[in-house]
């Protein structure tokens, strides 16, 4: 403890150069918390989604052809299922067809949640299955277009009416959030009756259904279980959790891992040549005082302890600053992933990071340090 | 001039800062220009095949590749002014209706969608960039389809003869072919078997050659005119590059980010670098004020020198990224092109390094320059 203070000024002795010193870890860190932050975030997101939601779809994929209605019944019957909701996609364009929304039909039978993954307040719940024409909107839409509960909002899309209009009207009856990193934002749940109803073309089918599993340690046998019954038929399906897609769709980022882990070496090998040289500089400079620290009776030991420290104390001080500015910074930079956050996991791995290059840069001049000769040193003043 | 040799001569000596100048400029501008090449791979991958004289039709404000083009909408389309007519007098319009189906990796395993385009035969005639690497074309009405090139290196199942399941019934590719510079799998196929297959009453969008790019206003305008067509029109350049709009902003956001960031840790380290140069060399520097040399040339001087170490970095940082990056197959977000260092982006990395240094070497030489002449030549 009574040494802090020599730390303390050792570390303060060229405040022009530590500081520096201190901005380059610090930028360096930023860095690296941001990238890897990308990374294992995406890594966290999957692990997290729901394994025990179902979605099954035509074999073929999610656009290319939908399913009869009619499934429903047999995909009840398989057991371990324990709620089956219809849904059905339509895209749609409120105003200026730059202003794209997906517009999501689904029956909100009972148990209906626990095959998605929304967070609605129940009042708005009853308030959708009541009115036929409502639409719940998703809140950061709602917010980006000025919509209230009460509001009628038009929408132009694909999908024709009975009459052959192409323009449809909901009524917003309330928000809700979505927990699910894969669905984009601008969504608004309305009520399948309806549009079944309502729609020319493609009535009785929907585009995939949401399955809900009693136990998720049984979704992969039930999933596989379904797809075995429509096998062969003209409606054959697909079977998979939330998880299963969510690894398929941000799988991509992962393929830029390669990429990613270049980077963050290119960073840690550049910034270990600047801290290493900074440090023998620095040695340089101040061997007569540490000539004169072993003159009182500081051991070799002591010596080698004292600069070792030093440097690992700014290393992470100025990593913790950076990881700190990452974390800030990271929600820009996932911009086009929304919903992720940065995981703890990678603040402590960049700590320990942050102790590593204090260690390999400080290690020479450390050693030469505890070598001095107190003679030769002081000499050649 | 005197100056900066003498400043040259003692680097051999001063070997750390220097490598610290040269290290953080070459990792930060290798890796600017190895991030800022994917997004050049891919622009020149999408755009190298572009041609002005061909023309998109889809339906009005459909979006993406997702249009509804009915059956005698597009077969009116032939008769729209300006169309090239092919080698048999018909004229080159290609109808197309593009499904999705699922490849899996080769390497991986993994499960991916690429897409199945059904078009009319005379697409080699809209596509004069496509040529057959082996087999034959598919025959209409058949189940068979020709795959490009990279979808045999990528996925599994395109080998001639291979047999795939695709909704209910058995597909067979009887071709292989290369379609221009581009590295994306695309498959094709006799587009009525698709839709008759498909159950699909729509064609998802129709291509148009014109006899020449000036004839374009007159087509649009022409299918404007039309009442009963409910269709717009589009250069074949503007559909591109509206389809890697966003993946284009990822990667260009994602390099000037990661670029920035580290030109800003390169040039912490140059300044940091200099100044302990600066002041190691107070007297040297100290003596040359003492006989004569203005405060001017030496700032010149030291700035000099940290260009001067800045440029090698970012020729090697150039290099580097050539040699591991160039040419690599990257295929973020499920698009696949081959990263492309070009001269520009060497010539743009170049400018990054003389900014890092130009920055990285004002301070230390301001220093360097009030340096006061008693004191340091005093000091031990």
């Amino acid at each position: 403890m009574r040494f802090l203070p020599l730390l303390w000024s050792g570390i303060w002795r060229k405040p022009g150069r530590t500081i520096l010193i201190f901005l380059q870890v610090s930028v360096a860190f930023a860095l690296f918390g941001v990238l890897q932050g990308l990374k294992t975030g995406v890594e966290h997101a999957i692990a997290a989604a729901r394994a025990d939601l179902l979605i099954v779809h035509s074999r073929m994929s999610f656009l290319a052809e939908s399913r009869p209605l009619a499934l429903l019944e047999q995909i009840k019957s398989v057991p371990g299922v324990k709620v089956v909701i219809p849904v059905d996609i339509f895209r749609a364009t409120y105003q200026k067809p730059t202003q794209r929304l997906g517009v999501v039909a689904l029956s909100p039978d009972q148990d209906w949640l626990s095959a998605f993954t929304f967070t609605i307040a129940p009042e708005y719940v009853t308030a959708f299955q009541k009115t036929r024409t409502g639409a719940l909107v998703r809140v950061e839409l709602a917010k980006k277009y000025g919509w209230k509960v009460g509001d009628r909002i038009p929408l132009l899309s694909n999908t024709a009416q009975l009459s052959g209009s192409t323009d449809w009207a909901f009524d917003v009856v309330g928000t809700f959030s979505d927990s699910d990193l894969g669905s984009g934002i601008d969504n608004i749940l309305i009520n399948f009756a309806y549009l079944d109803a309502a729609r020319l073309v493609g009535r009785g089918t929907v585009q995939h259904f949401n399955v809900a599993v009693s136990d998720p340690n049984l979704a992969v046998t039930v999933a596989d279980e379904i797809d075995r019954r429509f096998a062969n038929s003209a409606n054959e399906t697909r079977s998979e959790s939330l998880r299963e897609l969510a690894q398929s769709q941000l799988q991509s980022i992962g393929d830029l891992n390669f990429l990613i882990r270049a980077i963050v070496g290119a960073v840690l090998v550049a910034l270990l040549f600047a801290t290493a040289t900074m440090m023998m500089q620095s040695l340089r400079e101040r061997t007569p005082e540490l000539a004169v620290l072993k003159t009182l009776g500081f051991t070799d030991r002591a010596v080698f302890l004292l600069i070792l420290a030093e440097a690992i104390a700014v290393c992470v001080a100025a990593a913790a600053f950076g990881l700190t500015l990452a974390r800030l910074a990271f929600p820009l930079a996932a911009k086009f992933v929304p919903g992720l956050s940065m995981p703890r996991q990678v603040v402590e791995v960049g700590l320990v990071c942050a102790v590593l290059v204090g260690l390999v840069s400080a290690a020479v001049p450390a050693v030469r340090a505890a070598r001095l000769e107190v003679a030769t040193a002081l000499a050649n003043r | 001039m005197a100056i900066l040799r003498l400043n040259l001569s003692g680097a051999a000596q001063r070997i750390g800062p220097v490598l610290t100048i040269v290290i953080g400029v070459t990792c930060a501008v290798g890796v600017l220009v190895s991030m800022l090449a994917m997004g050049a791979g891919a622009r020149r991958q999408e755009m190298g095949d572009v041609r002005a004289d061909r023309v998109v039709v889809s339906s009005v404000g459909a979006q993406g590749a997702l249009s509804d083009i009915p059956r005698e909408e597009a077969a009116a389309t032939r008769d729209l002014p300006g169309i090239r007519k092919g080698t048999d007098g018909e004229p080159v319009v290609v109808f197309e209706s593009m499904v999705p189906v699922e490849g899996r990796r080769r390497v991986t395993g993994t499960r991916i969608f690429f897409p199945l385009v059904g078009v009319t035969p005379n697409v080699t005639q809209y596509r004069p960039e496509i040529r057959s690497t082996g087999g034959r074309m598919f025959q209409r009405g058949l189940h068979e389809l020709i795959a490009s090139n990279p979808c045999t290196r990528q996925f599994t199942g395109f080998e001639i003869g291979d047999r795939r399941s695709i909704h209910g019934s058995d597909w067979s590719v009887v071709g292989h072919f290369d379609q221009g510079i581009s590295q994306q799998c695309v498959v094709y196929a006799d587009v009525d078997t698709i839709m008759s297959t498909f159950g699909r009453n729509s064609y998802s969008q129709v291509t148009v050659m014109l006899q020449s790019a000036a004839l374009y206003d007159a087509f649009r305008n022409a299918i404007q005119a039309n009442p009963t067509l409910h269709l717009e029109a589009r250069h074949e350049s503007e559909v591109v590059e509206q389809g890697f709009k966003q993946l284009n902003a990822i990667l260009n956001f994602a390099s000037y980010f990661v670029g920035t960031i580290m030109a800003i840790g390169a040039t912490l380290g140059a300044v940091n670098s200099l100044y302990a140069m600066v002041d190691s060399r107070r007297r040297e520097l100290a003596t040359l004020r003492a006989i004569g040399f203005g405060s001017g040339a030496i700032v010149a001087s030291v700035l000099c020198e940290s260009i001067l170490l800045a440029i090698p970095g970012a020729l090697l940082g150039g290099a580097l990224a050539w040699a591991f990056f160039n040419g690599l197959s990257a295929s973020p977000f499920g698009y696949s092109f081959q990263l492309a260092v070009t001269p520009s982006l060497t010539v743009l990395g170049m400018v990054w390094a003389l900014g890092m240094g130009l920055v990285g070497g004002l301070l230390p030489a301001l220093r360097a320059a009030r340096v006061p002449v008693t004191t340091a030549l005093r000091a031990t």
